[in-house]
């Protein structure tokens, strides 16, 4: 008793280590929790929705558009027609609410992969003749009902890592093609290859990426 | 219709190259040909977008102009003034879907409901704004043919389940139940015991939270239930509660 009483400096700056430790800890799982908190909240707006709850899609709609606006806005360069696809994206939503599965995707991630699919379906069809155009109207896009990704943060950092693996090359013209849309003449004409070399970095860049992702 | 063989390596490509959407011209066309006739072409698509996905969360948010939402209001119907009739026509259509398997069914949750009212006052329309009115809830799926009658009353906190056709399901799953508030979290009120009719009793706290227009929803789980407590499984039936 009388030691550790004759010694407090060093279990002072010992506790504090613990404690500022601990404070970190508890930083972390309070986000965690918050993130958990606001993702079951989505996943009951969804389920709500998909049964008609006007209010809970109104809710789901300011939570979340600000996210899908972004990532509309980042594919089509264009004010108006980020709009358009944003209003697409969530009267789809109205209508196919009932496709979410909550054991295949996390809400905010099916929202997004939603605007996203329809954003590029948009981003192809600028480029379509006008018969084309007709065709493609009939073409259901932009519904992802069955892909699957749950553990966001821990698929994000895997994700990142094997990206990271690949040469400087093929990781940005995979970036570019995911989060800017870019096609494969486009990627071609701004890298100043030919469409076939073009063809075989991704390819090749896709093969690794997924031999990483599956280890 | 649909093809289920394995993919040969072009297509596999193909499926990856959709998926990043690199796509354009006739390859573009293919690949969406495909994704609609051929059931492993879909999966494999279904895996890149999952496996390229997260690239998302680092795109920025930004405002969406109010206008959007406007749009958005006018074109998924009418505004909120014409909201009870929009529920009267969904309720009905519901109804008329469900007629020919619940009439049995229905009887006997009439039957129920009238049981529960207090004796002597059967006749007496049930109060529209009363706490305690009875409300009743038809859980449809919508990709099963799943139809649940949830009727409710607050009075007694009792919650009686009728189930017409089979719930999806095997021995390792169990199914759970969920109420969500409206703009609320999914509480669970228990894994459901099998049979055609349930009978639960909620406590005040689960009770609070069954109101007028609050979901109920049915989902499938590891047995024993949510590990998560919220649905982690699908959503096999959901519907709104209303005043009976």
């Amino acid at each position: 008793m009388l030691q550790i009483a004759a010694s407090p400096p060093a279990d002072f700056r010992f506790l504090s280590l613990i404690a500022s430790g601990m404070e970190r800890r508890m930083d972390r799982m309070t986000g965690e929790l918050a993130a958990r908190g606001a993702r079951d909240e989505l996943v009951g707006m969804l389920i709500a929705v998909s049964n008609g709850d006007r209010g809970a899609f109104a809710t789901l709609y300011q939570r979340t558009a600000a996210k899908l606006y972004g990532i509309c806005l980042r594919l089509l360069s264009n004010e108006a027609e980020a709009q358009d696809v944003l209003q697409e994206a969530y009267v789809t939503v109205w209508r196919k609410a009932h496709r979410f599965d909550p054991s295949k995707a996390s809400p905010i991630t099916w929202l997004a992969v939603l605007a996203r699919n329809l954003a590029i379906d948009r981003l192809r069809r600028r480029s379509l003749p006008l018969e084309d155009l007709e065709a493609a109207a009939n073409v259901e896009a932009g519904d992802p009902s069955a892909f699957s990704i749950l553990t966001e943060a821990e698929d994000a950092e895997r994700l990142r890592r094997c990206l990271e693996a690949l040469d400087g090359r093929a990781q940005s013209v995979i970036r570019a093609a995911f989060l800017d849309g870019a096609s494969y003449p486009e990627l071609a004409d701004r890298a100043g290859v030919p469409l076939g070399t073009m063809k075989s970095w991704i390819r090749r860049g896709l093969q690794r990426l997924r031999r990483c992702l599956e280890q | 219709m649909t093809d289920k063989g394995p993919l040969d390596d072009p297509a596999l490509d193909l499926a990856a190259e959709y998926a990043l959407g690199v796509l354009s011209g006739e390859d573009l066309r293919r690949a969406r040909d495909l994704e609609r006739t051929n059931d492993s072409f879909r999966a494999e698509v279904a895996r890149w977008t999952g496996r390229l996905s997260p690239l998302l969360t680092e795109v920025g948010e930004v405002p969406a102009p109010v206008a959007v939402w406007r749009t958005i209001e006018e074109r998924i119907g009418p505004a909120a003034s014409n909201d009870n009739l929009i529920e009267l026509s969904r309720r009905v259509a519901r109804w008329r879907a469900i007629a020919g398997g619940m009439t049995a069914v229905a009887a006997s949750l009439a039957a129920v409901l009238f049981l529960t009212l207090p004796p002597g006052e059967p006749a007496a329309p049930p109060t529209r704004h009363s706490t305690t009115a009875p409300m009743v809830a038809i859980l449809g799926g919508q990709d099963t043919g799943t139809k649940v009658m949830a009727s409710w009353d607050p009075g007694a906190q009792q919650l009686v389940l009728a189930v017409s056709g089979d719930l999806k399901g095997d021995s390792g799953h169990s199914h759970e139940l969920w109420v969500i508030p409206r703009g609320g979290k999914p509480s669970s009120l228990g894994t459901m015991p099998t049979g055609k009719q349930m009978h639960m009793r909620l406590a005040e706290t689960l009770a609070r939270l069954l109101e007028n227009g609050a979901t109920i929803a049915i989902s499938v789980e590891p047995r024993g239930g949510s590990p998560t407590g919220i649905p982690t499984g699908p959503v096999i039936a959901s519907g709104a509660l209303s005043q009976a």
